[in-house]
């Protein structure tokens, strides 16, 4: 793997919180998927390393560039695509209004150009027919895509993504999967998720952050591995299950160290992913 | 067609150098004309048509500007500029008419009154809250995106800043106009206006977008109060010494703004009221 990213002890505490924790990690091209339950620090991460928020220690560059001085900062920054949690809109912007304004932020001041751009990117994410249309009038879907449209401006080598699968129904959600997909190639993306399906479908890496810190960091498939075996299938809950639940069939499905003679079952990336949490964690999780 | 592009104009069209107006107008009229697109293919090559051709499209494609963003374009700034200043939250036809409700209503209390003091108390507050709200995490819905773009984000707060202060002090001066009795001390205004707004921008890096011109405004209203009740006649911000003071901060917030110009590149975490809070940012 080629590094495109890298970071190293990043730390960062709100109040008495510790949002990050000593983070350290590499990315490379292609989509990483960014695991983690409610309040691990997945968001905090994503805009750390968009320069959103400085850590208060820690460093990490990005395609070479370190945003430690202005100048690198400044480059990072040309070469960055950011899709933040919940992406605002100037509600009586069209479509392209709202991207034209992000590439004018992007530096792009070329009138003739820039209106390439935004014609280029929009019709990336498929919305060349409603580029007209105010912003408040579009479905919280083709607001995501604007939102994707507006990070893919300039053609940026690094794409952060902050849980853009939040809010879509399954049709918009697979749509969204395929866009991403097709981001992912040539550049590197951060993406940042609750969903697993999303890891396992579209992720050539993943990163499971929890309580401000790396608990994996490694393929989807290592990451499925370390349930081999210990998945299982019973007709009641095993109460020394770390996880179970009922599944479609009746049956529960249990997770942890299975007792002698158990059914096993495939391991799944749900399965590695909830091995790898605390309790505390997996409960977050639920 | 009774005309067609000039030969001279059309090489420069080809070249690609080819200026506005001449060049909307050359862009219109080859879309209709057969005999002038013939010309152009003899005299350019096929790649800077293709691009002339990409470049009309595109134009063509782009949307009509709003009223505000027109009219910016129209007093000669940059199309690019007029955008980012359309998305300015303050400038909103909602806040410009709560503004001119908020001074109409002073006016016609300092006539009643036959005193202008609460129109120089006031006056100076609009422009500091007019500008807190036009940049900052809080009230701009896509802050989030602007701080981590390579424009500067100090070029930003200053573009957005001269708009809000020329559309608020020109309501300040309309209110002025409509005061005519009290001759220059109407104007008294203008300086803490300045001194107020500058001082707000330049303790923002440290205390954030909300607190910063919070504690300034109520810091105006308490000198104010003091200076009402421990001096006879005008209050000692509206003499002749509380203006040239009010100068002097003018001056040095300024000074102290441009010297953390960079402060304004990322959101200070740790600054309070800076609109994300521990819970949504985790």
């Amino acid at each position: 793997m080629t590094v495109t990213v890298s970071a190293t002890g990043l730390t960062l505490r709100y109040g008495g919180t510790r949002a990050l924790d000593d983070v350290s990690l590499t990315l490379g091209t292609g989509v990483t998927g960014l695991l983690g339950p409610n309040g691990a620090g997945k968001t905090t991460l994503l805009r750390v390393l968009a320069t959103a928020v400085p850590a208060d220690r820690g460093s990490f560059t990005v395609l070479g560039h370190d945003p430690g001085s202005a100048a690198g900062r400044q480059e990072l920054r040309r070469r960055l695509g950011y899709l933040p949690q919940n992406p605002g809109f100037h509600p009586d912007f069209s479509a392209f209004e709202f991207v034209d304004y992000v590439a004018i932020l992007k530096e792009m001041t070329d009138r003739g150009a820039r209106h390439r751009e935004v014609r280029r990117v929009l019709e990336a994410v498929d919305l060349s027919d409603v580029r007209g249309r105010r912003m408040k009038r579009l479905s919280g879907g083709m607001r995501q895509r604007v939102a994707l449209a507006a990070a893919l401006v300039g053609d940026p080598g690094f794409l952060v993504l902050d849980e853009p699968t939040v809010g879509l129904d399954p049709e918009q959600r697979v749509r969204f999967r395929e866009l991403i997909a097709q981001a992912g190639e040539g550049r590197t993306v951060l993406l940042s998720t609750h969903q697993t399906e999303d890891v396992a479908m579209l992720c050539q890496r993943v990163v499971v952050l929890a309580g401000g810190r790396v608990r994996f960091e490694g393929t989807p498939a290592e990451l499925t591995a370390r349930a081999a075996g210990r998945v299982w299938s019973s007709a009641e809950r095993d109460p020394g299950a770390r996880a179970g639940w009922r599944t479609g069939t009746g049956m529960f499905r249990n997770v942890g160290d299975p007792p002698e003679g158990a059914d096993l079952l495939e391991p799944t990336l749900e399965d590695g992913y909830l091995l790898t949490l605390g309790d505390g964690e997996r409960e977050a999780v639920a | 067609m009774t005309w067609h592009v000039a030969e001279e104009d059309l090489c420069a069209y080809a070249r690609g150098d080819l200026a506005p107006p001449l060049l909307w107008s050359a862009d219109t009229h080859l879309t209709a004309c057969a005999e002038c697109r013939a010309r152009l293919a003899g005299v350019s090559d096929p790649v800077a048509v293709t691009d002339g051709w990409e470049r009309l499209d595109a134009e063509l494609d782009a949307p009509r500007r709003g009223l505000c963003e027109g009219l910016l374009v129209r007093c000669g700034v940059t199309d690019h500029s007029a955008r980012l200043l359309a998305a300015t939250p303050v400038l909103r036809r909602s806040w410009l008419l709560a503004v001119t409700f908020v001074l109409a209503m002073t006016v016609l209390m300092v006539r009643v009154a036959d005193s202008p003091g609460l129109f120089l108390a006031l006056a100076p507050l609009l422009p500091l809250a007019g500008v807190a709200v036009s940049y900052g995490p809080v009230l701009d819905p896509t802050y989030e995106m602007a701080v981590v773009a390579p424009m500067h984000g100090f070029r930003l707060l200053m573009l957005r800043t001269c708009a809000v202060l020329g559309a608020g002090l020109v309501l300040n001066g309309l209110a002025t106009l409509a005061l005519p009795g009290y001759g220059l001390r109407a104007l008294a205004w203008l300086l803490p206006a300045l001194a107020l707004t500058a001082t707000g921008l330049a303790l923002t890096p440290r205390l954030g977008p909300v607190l910063a011109p919070a504690l300034v405004g109520v810091a105006w209203t308490t000198l104010l109060l003091i200076a009402q009740a421990t001096t006879e006649g005008t209050p000692a911000p509206f003499t002749a010494p509380g203006q040239l003071g009010a100068a002097v901060v003018a001056a040095a917030a300024g000074w102290l703004l441009v010297r953390l110009r960079d402060r304004f590149d990322t959101t200070p975490a740790h600054a309070p009221f800076t609109g994300f809070t521990h819970g949504s940012a985790v």
